[in-house]
């Protein structure tokens, strides 16, 4: 089991987690914070990034960040609060804990190359109102390579 | 000199929200800019959820289309200020840091891909804003919009965090402003001017749908006590966010705001003399009847 010392040494370099000073700059800035402050906190998801780690990725209020990034504009040191929550999903995902919705986006992205669904005959509708058509999915050969450059271990991620 | 730009049409434009797509293409034809089209473009990979998957092979999969980009002598324009976000991110990422660029692209060698700096990624704004710039646009308004009070709505990717995108100051931005001086409507200062949407994580369900309905009403509220006539984005998954929480507090809470949501372009689009129609003002969720006829 990789500990949290060990992604803490992943982050830790480059994205300087441990300077953190508990000021809650981030949550003062964050609109999911000032929205639902008793579910989300990222000055509080911080902290337990270094301290409660292995908890913490089973939760699913960690994969709130709408990555608007105003608490990596403003933090007096220069921490990447957004960035480091990405890549503590990243260990979220290695672990098994996806929770359904962004897997079920996954999928769409998979399948058609797109995050939001297009019915069959929506380019019709578009060219009702002359706009240019896009297709069901994205090409084939766009669709092909993007299944290659997730590869084997990122398909293998969203099964289940 | 024409302008000339590599189109990344991006989900919410070209899916959800073709009234803006339509103003955007009418626009940009009125004012001479010419829109390139490839068929090679994934989806832009949201970072929120793509890379949270796989950093390294995330950041692979939206630089893919960098990498496309950089087959054609333009610069490429996204109607989404989240394609333009991720976008961003990724170039800054790899052309600032030599080991994930070479780790990135041994991933893009799999399939025969390389990144290279050099590309210049534009929104619609930051292209009208830089590129055509707001001394030629004035040039073009034939119908300024005297009597509309606009408040804007910078919204997020479009110009945080800063250095990634460029574009604006980030605690205090003017550049929307400017542009919506220039159609002869005011541009009203509000609270919530530089506040969040949350459309991007709008993918994590019930709890986002909560928050994002939340700070619609308070950015609503916001917009309603200057009196402003609409609220003006830069991005359509604002539009979306914005009318689908009127839309929800009307019939959860029975307020009815009526606050025309418009994209910049629609703005920009009625000032230089063109119709409703040919704008696509006619398939918005907001009714926008009360709204042209006070500026006809």
């Amino acid at each position: 089991m990789v500990t949290s010392r060990e992604l803490l040494s992943r982050l830790v370099d480059e994205k300087k987690l441990t300077y953190c000073e508990n000021c809650g700059m981030c949550t003062a800035s964050c609109p999911l914070a000032r929205a639902i402050p008793e579910i989300y906190n990222p000055r509080v998801l911080l902290q337990r990034v270094i301290f409660d780690l292995d908890e913490l990725i089973k939760s699913e209020e960690f994969w709130l960040c709408a990555w608007c990034y105003r608490c990596t504009e403003r933090c007096p040191q220069g921490i990447q609060p957004t960035e480091i929550f990405l890549l503590t999903r990243n260990f979220a995902v290695e672990k098994g804990h996806v929770p359904n919705n962004p897997k079920a986006i996954m999928r769409e992205i998979i399948r058609s190359g797109r995050s939001i669904p297009v019915f069959e005959d929506f380019d019709d509708w578009r060219e009702d109102y002359g706009l240019p058509p896009i297709g069901p999915t994205i090409s084939k050969e766009a669709l092909e390579e993007q299944r290659k450059i997730m590869g084997e271990e990122f398909l293998r991620r969203l099964q289940g | 000199m024409s302008l000339d730009y590599l189109l990344y049409p991006g989900c919410v434009a070209s899916v959800r929200e073709l009234g803006y797509e339509i103003s955007m293409r009418r626009v940009f034809e009125a004012l001479d800019i010419g829109l390139k089209k490839s068929n090679d473009f994934n989806c832009c990979m949201p970072a929120c959820l793509v890379h949270s998957f796989d950093y390294k092979r995330g950041l692979a999969l939206t630089s893919r289309n960098l990498c496309i980009a950089g087959e054609f002598d333009m610069p490429l324009l996204t109607l989404c200020s989240s394609c333009f976000g991720n976008l961003s991110r990724a170039k800054y990422l790899l052309d600032t840091n030599d080991d994930l660029r070479r780790d990135v692209n041994d991933i893009l060698g799999e399939v025969g891909r390389e990144y290279k700096s050099g590309v210049r990624v534009e929104q619609v704004i930051t292209a009208l804003y830089k590129d055509y710039t707001v001394k030629k646009l004035k040039r073009m308004i034939g119908s300024p919009l005297k009597k509309v009070k606009a408040a804007p709505f910078y919204g997020c990717h479009i110009f945080l965090p800063g250095r990634y995108t460029k574009f604006d100051d980030s605690e205090f931005p003017k550049n929307l402003d400017s542009l919506i001086r220039v159609t002869g409507a005011e541009s009203v200062d509000y609270h919530e001017k530089t506040s969040c949407c949350i459309g991007c994580g709008s993918f994590f369900g019930e709890l986002s749908e909560k928050a994002s309905v939340i700070l619609a009403e308070t950015i609503l509220e916001s917009a309603s006590k200057v009196s402003a006539d609409c609220i003006i984005t830069t991005c359509p998954f604002c539009i979306m966010q914005l009318e689908m929480g009127q839309i929800r507090l009307k019939t959860e809470k029975g307020v009815d705001y009526r606050m025309p949501v418009m994209h910049y372009v629609d703005l920009l689009g009625l000032s230089m003399g063109l119709s409703a129609k040919e704008l696509g003002l006619d398939i918005r969720r907001s009714d926008m009847n009360p709204f042209l006829s006070k500026i006809n």
